[in-house]
């Protein structure tokens, strides 16, 4: 524990450096300004300005980076909540209630809320990443295919609980959006599936272009469809901060993202996106009134935005504490310390302290700066939405082309985007929710990748999936949630589900 | 014959210095580099278009245009105008994708004769690395308990015909074993895969698995090479092992589209000569512990066409792959 106080003095001595302190600033601003714009994600930003880094010596480098990573994670909230537009795929969830938030004048609150969820999620789970770094790292590489399937399973669950109207149409859509996972090359055998001669879709449909389309695209289309326009939102000062109500209603759901987030975050994998969406769940779950999901309920906000925080921390723990990038973005990570003669390795620590320990000092330092900074933004941010639609809408349009082509530079990637724009619109008029086929798309080449490589490791035997500890118990938790799930069925009572369904048939079918 | 031949050079002479009213280079090159920013590629390419910048007097930029294993960015180099503006820095795995495109029937995205070789800027051979608490101390180890348990070895790949996977092909091929294939999406996840001790070998680039043999974590058996790796004097190779067949480099090589004019073309080999002397183009090579290896011209259309040849046969070797 010194050592541990000792070496943060070390860390912090570096980290409140001028320069550092400098590179830590711009790395946010410009995570932030990532995060904001949509389709352009954390990982899209740190490629393209890797090579800008170059120049820089690794602790400035990495202090840069890991800046823009989570940086984009605040800012990937801000469209989300005022237009319905996930800056970046982590925000899907964020979507939905804090969208709805805003249509009901809270915007400002939503932001508040997602800032300081976020602070609260990066702060503490750099503690836990400093704390518990070597330990966790060692139990995260126990996470192969089969563990990783498990899981995956485990999160294809959670589906169940994600819609608030029908289960039928939320399996459909969660159906749907695994189809479209379907597409591209099989990892397993090299065969282009469903590619039509497109080189392009050999690597699948996008988890990018896919949101965009189905949330952004499809709220424009929507809203041009309405026979009168929507009333312009004009924010007050006084409704810019959430009540004392609404903090309390997060707080709980703040604790519970950040601990989820920095758990999934471990796992190899996309899982900044996943924890969102597990959290969403939970929280829904949790929640007293289900039923406001979806219409505004502030735990939607505070639990999914806290945990892909909180999960950009769990992604850092088996890069500097082993070496191995745990998904795409400390893959990058990782070769911009070699591109700076830093050999990532398990060795790190014990070789380069300043750059680690500057590295977790500068994570507090930028969680600070990143709450300076939003918090006055989100007067700023809100008075967006005084923008008449006719000339927000279009911009938004063209900002939603941009973003999605700069990610690859691909104009495939712009037409998959427009095609689910219409899809969205439609599912939208037909009242499907879209969320699931978000989650289909992100789930299916992982989901099939790790069953696929279970059985290649157990030449086919099903058996490996009990045989391993930690994969039979995540499964045995999945067996528990379907049990949960059936109850109703046995016990014949009707569940929040459907008396709500019951209700909206009342009131808003008349 | 001989007369209309020495005529018609003249007529292509003259058309070229006439369509050559500009020098070369006038305006910005474009180099691309087929795989995201910090893959092997991109670390590559960067310093050498630096370097070029400096010879030609001309921005030379690097384009990362992504996809489908690389094969997005060299068809668009393949299909781009031949004059020297667009080049290509590709991988090992130019040779191995026309291949798997043949070998599913496939309209192949582009075929290895679209492209004019200017030089080759480093190669780097693959060691075959086991997790520290594995029982085989050698090589020789390995591969007899391999003969002994056709099958039962598994290893990583960084995907499914990938160079990874090829390298250790080649080595099954030589050596007369079979071993368990399972792939993963990189090789990143393939090098974690080991590391988890949850296949047992991997076949990868010295630099990234140096710190993890180091540390003590990993084991290296032998190497792909014709000489030794430079840091791990001690491991040998599988030439000297007696399998002379099991030899792969993931190298790293300058294209431009076929058709590209003769002048434009040694103007370049020029430049990268030059570039790769460049003590700033060293030292970047230097931090990511890849070996410069310079090849131009003959030398290096021959080192291209012999490794092209063993990497068709390995594709072919392992064939279209059924599941159960």
């Amino acid at each position: 524990m010194d050592d541990t106080l000792q070496n943060l003095a070390l860390g912090f001595s570096i980290a409140l450096s001028p320069a550092i302190l400098w590179y830590a600033f711009v790395g946010c601003v410009v995570g932030t300004l990532v995060g904001v714009l949509p389709g352009v994600g954390p990982l899209a930003g740190i490629s393209l300005l890797l090579p800008a880094t170059f120049g820089l010596d690794a602790t400035r480098a990495i202090v840069m980076l890991a800046g823009i990573y989570y940086g984009a994670m605040y800012g990937g909230s801000t469209t989300s909540i005022l237009m319905r537009i996930p800056g970046e795929a982590a925000s899907v969830m964020t979507c939905i209630d804090g969208y709805a938030m805003a249509r009901k004048g809270r915007a400002g609150a939503a932001l508040a809320i997602a800032a300081v969820g976020s602070y609260v999620a990066g702060t503490v789970s750099v503690v836990a990443l400093m704390l518990l770094a070597p330990p966790l790292a060692s139990f995260a590489l126990r996470f192969g295919p089969p563990e990783y399937f498990a899981l995956l399973l485990l999160g294809l669950f959670v589906l169940a609980y994600m819609s608030s109207g029908s289960m039928l149409k939320a399996l459909a859509m969660a159906a749907l959006g695994l189809l479209l996972g379907m597409i591209g090359i099989d990892q397993m055998t090299g065969y282009f599936r469903f590619a039509y001669g497109v080189v392009e879709l050999g690597d699948g449909i996008g988890v990018v272009p896919v949101a965009v389309g189905l949330f952004g695209l499809a709220e424009i289309l929507a809203t041009a469809g309405l026979a009168v326009p929507p009333q312009v939102i004009k924010p007050t000062l006084r409704e810019l901060l959430p009540t004392r109500q609404e903090w309390r209603e997060s707080a709980a759901p703040i604790g519970r993202g950040t601990v989820l987030g920095f758990l999934i975050g471990i796992v190899p994998g996309s899982a900044h996106i996943i924890s969102s969406f597990v959290s969403y769940a939970v929280e829904r779950k949790l929640a007293k009134r289900p039923q406001e999901f979806g219409q505004g309920a502030v735990a939607g906000v505070a639990g999914p935005e806290s945990a892909n925080n909180a999960a950009t921390s769990g992604a850092f723990v088996p890069m500097l504490a082993l070496g191995v990038p745990s998904g795409p973005i400390p893959a990058v990570m990782l070769a911009a310390m070699m591109v700076h003669g830093v050999s990532p390795g398990p060795l790190l620590i014990k070789q380069q302290p300043e750059l680690f320990w500057g590295f977790i000092a500068s994570m507090y330092v930028g969680n600070v700066v990143l709450l300076i900074l939003n918090l006055p933004l989100v007067g700023v941010f809100v008075n967006l939405l005084r923008v008449p639609y006719a000339i927000l809408y279009p911009s938004v349009l063209a900002f939603c082309i941009l973003g999605v082509y700069a990610v690859n530079g691909s104009v495939v990637d712009v037409w998959i985007m427009l095609l689910m724009g219409g899809l969205g619109y439609f599912l939208r008029k037909l009242d499907f929710e879209t969320a699931p086929i978000v989650l289909g798309v992100v789930l299916a080449p992982m989901l099939e990748m790790a069953l696929r490589q279970s059985l290649a490791m157990s030449d086919g035997q099903y058996s490996i999936f009990v045989a391993r500890p930690i994969s039979a118990t995540l499964l045995g938790v999945g067996l528990i949630l379907i049990a949960l799930g059936l109850q109703p069925l046995v016990t014949r009572g009707l569940d929040w589900r459907a008396r709500l369904a019951l209700a909206e048939k009342g009131d808003e079918h008349p | 014959m001989r007369l209309s031949r020495v005529c018609s050079l003249a007529v292509l002479a003259a058309v070229a210095v006439a369509s050559a009213q500009e020098p070369y280079p006038s305006r910005p090159i474009t180099m691309v580099a087929p795989f995201p920013p910090g893959g092997i590629a991109d670390l590559t390419a960067r310093p050498v278009a630096a370097a070029m910048e400096k010879v030609l007097k001309n921005p030379v930029g690097v384009l990362n245009k992504t996809g489908a294993a690389g094969a997005v960015g060299m068809q668009f180099v393949a299909t781009s105008k031949p004059d020297g503006y667009t080049l290509l820095l590709a991988l090992s795995s130019i040779s191995i994708i026309p291949e798997a495109d043949k070998l599913f029937g496939r309209p192949p995205a582009f075929t290895v004769d679209q492209f004019a070789p200017i030089a080759l800027i480093s190669a780097d051979p693959t060691i075959l690395v086991v997790p520290a608490d594995k029982p085989w101390k050698t090589a020789a180890e390995f591969v007899e308990d391999a003969k002994r348990r056709p099958g039962q070895i598994s290893y990583s790949s960084s995907g499914v015909y990938g160079t990874l996977h090829m390298a250790m092909e080649l080595l099954s091929h030589a050596a007369g074993i079979k071993l368990r294939h399972v792939p993963y999406a990189g090789g990143g996840p393939a090098l974690t895969a080991v590391l988890g001790g949850h296949v047992d070998a991997l076949a990868s680039g010295p630099a990234v698995v140096l710190p993890h043999i180091k540390a003590g974590k990993l084991r290296a058996l032998a190497g792909w090479g014709d000489k030794r790796v430079v840091a791990l004097p001690e491991v040998p190779t599988f030439k000297e092992l007696g399998f002379p067949d099991a030899e792969f480099y993931i190298w790293a090589g300058v294209f431009a589209p076929k058709g590209t004019p003769e002048p434009v073309l040694a103007k370049l080999r020029d430049a990268l000569r030059a570039a790769v002397n460049d003590p700033d183009f060293k030292g970047a090579m230097e931090k990511i512990e890849t070996p410069i290896v310079f090849k131009q011209g003959a030398e290096f259309a021959r080192f291209f066409e012999a490794d092209a040849g063993r990497l068709a046969e390995g594709v072919r070797k392992v064939g279209r792959i059924e599941t159960k």
